[in-house]
């Protein structure tokens, strides 16, 4: 059995129990003798009960406050309701009330009016005379026993006293003395043994020379006339003598008597009997009043349970408890018919939000695993929206563009190009690719980084979706840099290897023939013409000669080369190398900016590049040339390099090769195999370096190299500036 | 049911009023007499003291009942120890306006007894002349005994209308502090 199931039939019972103790008190107050016994339990159980039912009824009503207050779902219509059943109990109730109240009050005060009164008084007053005669009668009666008594021997007393009994009638015969001692006793009955002892006052009545006579009442309930008489001789004895009145006038007179009685008594507890049934009325009153009290509380939540379970089942959907099950009313009504419908209701949204939930986990698995495959990927995957904003990049697109472009999400694909001036040709392009209309697009971007020369191969198409309207683009590029390098390095390497193979082996027997001829005909030959064979063959073998170290240049260029990597000093390395050049008609100087920097690298290769680049750069400076080789620390994007250029006041590199002049048989020069520049970068690129020329604006041609450094790798030095000319 | 009968109303009497006219019933004397027949003999004199309110209802013809209670126990009895001897004895006082007499009426003899005033009526009330207790032969000659005696004025027989009044009201406590005796037969 549930709680509130229990408190319901708890309070019914002390309902129930109440008004039965309430009709019983009703019934003691209306004379009934057996429940008379019980009316002061009755009163205290019914008082108590009262008290029960006022603390029930007062925690039911605080805990409808209490939720009021709380503005707990349905108390505030639970509160009206409550309030107009009470409204509606009260009302008939205290009319009701009021009324019995002043109809019990009149009906009572109309028991005792002065007719009754008067009536009651003549009564008894009527009865009193009727009794007086007899009693004179029987007072006379005795004096004359009593005289007729003449010996007063305890014997003949006790003869003589039976006999006059007997005589006259009367019930008991008694003589005493004047000091109250019995003499002589004689009953109707035998089995008498005492008398009835006559009061004391009577007895000094009688002494004082008075009679009494009076009206008693018997054992047997009826009336007697006592009559107590005084020796008249003087011989100290008192006759007294209990007669029966006559039935009819006992009867008739003890009515009177009862009836005055009872109307006199009542008559003194008016006010008592007016309290009674009040405070009876008054009780049912309060039963009634917390009965309906509590009643109304009771059936108000009742009424408004199953409204206040749908507020609170409404509450819970909107805060997302869809498992949220109303329990249905017994009664099926229209509110049952909505609790089943809230019911289902809440079960179709449950599964609705489950069949969500397991998609929106699809989607999220599939996201997953794009996001995972997309970051395993080389290249870079960049998504824009048909505004051209970026929406979202992998991790490749980091890497390749060497910016956190999540950091720009929403933001236009130009913020790329703000963010980081070098991409700004990316950006361009790819804007270009867009506005040209074309669904799909292919690129090769150049871009010149802080670490060099990087070339991107882009790709870009429309993202469509289920609509079929592009909703934005799919941007993929690949960092082709190396890759090209690879390939143009292999070609390179390719071709210098079979021009060593096919070039290199005629040579000698082309030498040797030319020096045989010479050999064999210079002296048998006349002067002319031996002059022409001597120029002749000093051609062919000058010419062999330099297509040897050419076709040398060549092989060297073509074969891998070892490394021998070591720390060394890159500013000391420098100014070793810039002493050779001292004392020359061209005017070489050194700035050293890195003091101390030690990097890793093969001191002899990288002596090589500098020969190279300094032999190029005087070469084209010309006679009164001025070079200039200068050394920094620099940092780009965290990473630490040290930067060497080499600069000449030379014509400077022709802008149409100046991005192909590191490219083998690129050169300007009329001599020369156009593979210095080529070897500078190959072995740079063997250090992990980049290498690039370029055109300052005040004139001549630079070329600038960057070696990757660490900067713990120092060496204490100071900065300085060295010069040397060349002969 | 009985039980409750006297208790409830018991309790409610120690619940609403404490006060109690404990001068309105006074033992003047008290006294046990063991009698020829080995026989344990109670006498008193008692005086009753009514109240204006008790009088002016007995003078409006309203009956009361007084209760002598005697009580003997064991000395070291237990409190649901049963008493050794019980008696109660109760008589009605009730003024007759036909004989203008006072009337007592022996509620266990229905003897009834009539007096020309009241304080002959309350004399003879208050008089307790050899009442018999118990003989000798049924109690434990080592064993010390207590007697009890007490008298009251029972709201309970009043009319029906006047015993929440009477609950109320200290003007109809009448009832004796009790009167003990210790005794080894």
């Amino acid at each position: 059995m549930s709680r509130r199931r229990f408190d319901t039939l708890a309070a019914l019972m002390l309902v129930v129990l109440l008004l039965a103790a309430l009709h019983m008190i009703s019934s003691a107050v209306q004379r009934s003798e057996d429940l008379g016994r019980w009316f002061m339990p009755l009163l205290l159980f019914s008082v108590i009960g009262l008290v029960l039912l006022f603390i029930l009824v007062g925690w039911n009503l605080w805990q409808l406050l209490r939720d009021y207050r709380r503005r707990v779902a349905g108390s505030r219509l639970s509160a009206r309701l409550s309030v107009m059943f009470l409204v509606l109990a009260l009302l008939p109730v205290s009319v009701v009330y009021f009324y019995s109240m002043r109809f019990l009050s009149s009906g009572i005060d109309s028991w005792f009016d002065l007719q009754v009164d008067s009536a009651m008084e003549d009564a008894l007053t009527l009865s009193k005379l009727s009794l007086d005669l007899h009693k004179r009668e029987r007072l006379k009666l005795t004096e004359n026993l009593l005289a007729t008594i003449e010996d007063t021997s305890q014997t003949a007393i006790a003869l003589n006293i039976s006999g006059l009994r007997a005589t006259s009638g009367a019930v008991e015969m008694d003589l005493f003395t004047v000091q109250g001692k019995l003499l002589a006793l004689s009953h109707v009955n035998p089995e008498v043994l005492l008398p009835t002892p006559p009061d004391s006052g009577m007895v000094q009545q009688v002494v004082g020379g008075e009679d009494y006579v009076g009206v008693a009442t018997g054992a047997d309930g009826r009336l007697l006339v006592r009559c107590l008489v005084r020796d008249r001789l003087e011989r100290g004895i008192v006759l007294q003598a209990l007669y029966p009145v006559p039935e009819s006038l006992s009867d008739l007179s003890g009515n009177v008597q009862q009836a005055y009685e009872t109307y006199r008594t009542r008559a003194y507890m008016r006010s008592q009997i007016k309290f009674t049934f009040a405070l009876s009325l008054s009780l049912v009153l309060l039963l009634g009043v917390f009965a309906a009290t509590w009643a109304a509380v009771f059936t108000a939540r009742r009424l408004v349970q199953p409204i206040s379970d749908i507020a609170e089942g409404t509450r819970a959907v909107a805060e997302g408890d869809y498992d949220k099950q109303l329990p249905l009313p017994k009664v099926e009504d229209e509110l049952g018919f909505l609790v089943s419908s809230f019911n289902a209701m809440t079960r179709r949204i449950a599964r609705a939000r489950d069949a969500l939930e397991k998609s929106r986990r699809e989607l999220l698995n599939q996201h997953n695993y794009l996001e995972t495959v997309l970051g395993g990927l080389s290249t870079g995957v960049m998504a824009l929206d048909a505004e051209g904003r970026i929406q979202t990049a992998n991790r490749a697109a980091n890497q390749i563009l060497g910016l956190d472009v999540g950091e720009l999400e929403t933001q236009p694909l130009r913020a790329l190009g703000d963010r980081n001036e070098s991409l700004k040709p990316f950006v361009e392009r790819v804007l270009e690719g867009f506005d040209s209309g074309m669904h799909e697009g292919r690129a090769e971007i150049a871009l010149y980084r802080g670490g060099g020369r990087q070339v991107l191969l882009c790709r870009h198409s429309p993202l469509d979706v289920a609509t079929g309207e592009p909703t934005g683009h799919v941007l993929v590029f690949d960092d082709v840099t190396e890759l090209l390098k690879a390939q143009r390095d292999a070609a390179w390497g390719e071709v210098a290897r079979r021009l060593a193979h096919e070039i290199k082996n005629p040579l000698t027997p082309i030498q040797l023939s030319a020096e045989r001829l010479r050999h064999k005909y210079l002296g048998k030959l006349p002067n002319e013409d031996a002059r022409v064979l001597d120029r002749a063959t000093h051609t062919i073998v000058q010419q062999v000669e330099a297509m040897k170290a050419m076709v040398n240049d060549f092989s060297d260029y073509a074969k891998p080369t070892r490394l021998n990597i070591e720390p060394l000093q890159i500013d000391a390395l420098l100014a070793a190398v810039l002493a050779l050049y001292e004392g020359g008609t061209q005017h070489v100087t050194l700035a050293t900016g890195a003091p101390g920097l030690v990097i890793e690298a093969d001191p002899v290769r990288l002596r090589q590049v500098m020969h190279n680049l300094l032999k190029n750069a005087l070469e084209a400076s010309g006679e009164r040339g001025e070079v200039r080789v200068s050394s920094r620390i620099g940092e780009e994007e965290g990473n630490h390099f040290v930067e060497i250029a080499v600069s000449d006041n030379g014509p400077g590199f022709d802008p149409e090769l100046i991005q192909q002049v590191f490219e083998p048989y690129v050169t300007s020069k009329t001599k020369g195999t156009g593979l210095g520049l080529a070897i500078v970068k190959r072995i740079v690129a063997e250090h992990g370096g980049l290498v690039h020329a370029e055109n300052p604006v005040d004139g001549g041609g630079r070329v600038v190299l960057r070696l990757p450094a660490h900067l713990a790798q120092r060496a204490g030095s100071a900065d300085g500036v060295r010069s040397g000319g060349m002969s | 049911m009985e039980f409750f009968v006297r208790t409830l109303p018991a309790l409610l009497l120690l619940t609403l009023s404490l006060a109690v006219h404990a001068d309105a019933v006074d033992f003047r004397r008290v006294a046990l007499t063991l009698d020829d027949n080995d026989t344990i003999l109670l006498d008193a004199d008692i005086h009753f003291n009514l109240t204006d309110t008790v009088i002016e209802a007995l003078e409006n013809g309203v009956p009361l009942t007084f209760e002598t209670h005697v009580q003997m126990r064991r000395a070291d009895a237990w409190v649901w120890e049963a008493d050794v001897v019980e008696h109660r004895l109760r008589t009605v006082l009730q003024y007759r306006p036909l004989s203008g007499l006072y009337e007592l009426r022996d509620l266990q003899g229905e003897r009834r007894l009539s007096f020309a005033t009241r304080d002959a009526a309350l004399g003879t009330l208050g008089r307790i002349v050899g009442m018999p207790i118990v003989t000798r032969g049924k109690l434990d000659l080592d064993q010390d005994y207590l007697v009890r005696l007490n008298v009251r004025l029972d709201i309970e027989a009043l009319p029906l209308p006047l015993r929440p009044a009477a609950y109320l009201k200290s003007d109809w406590r009448i009832a004796s502090d009790p009167w003990e005796w210790r005794l080894r037969p």
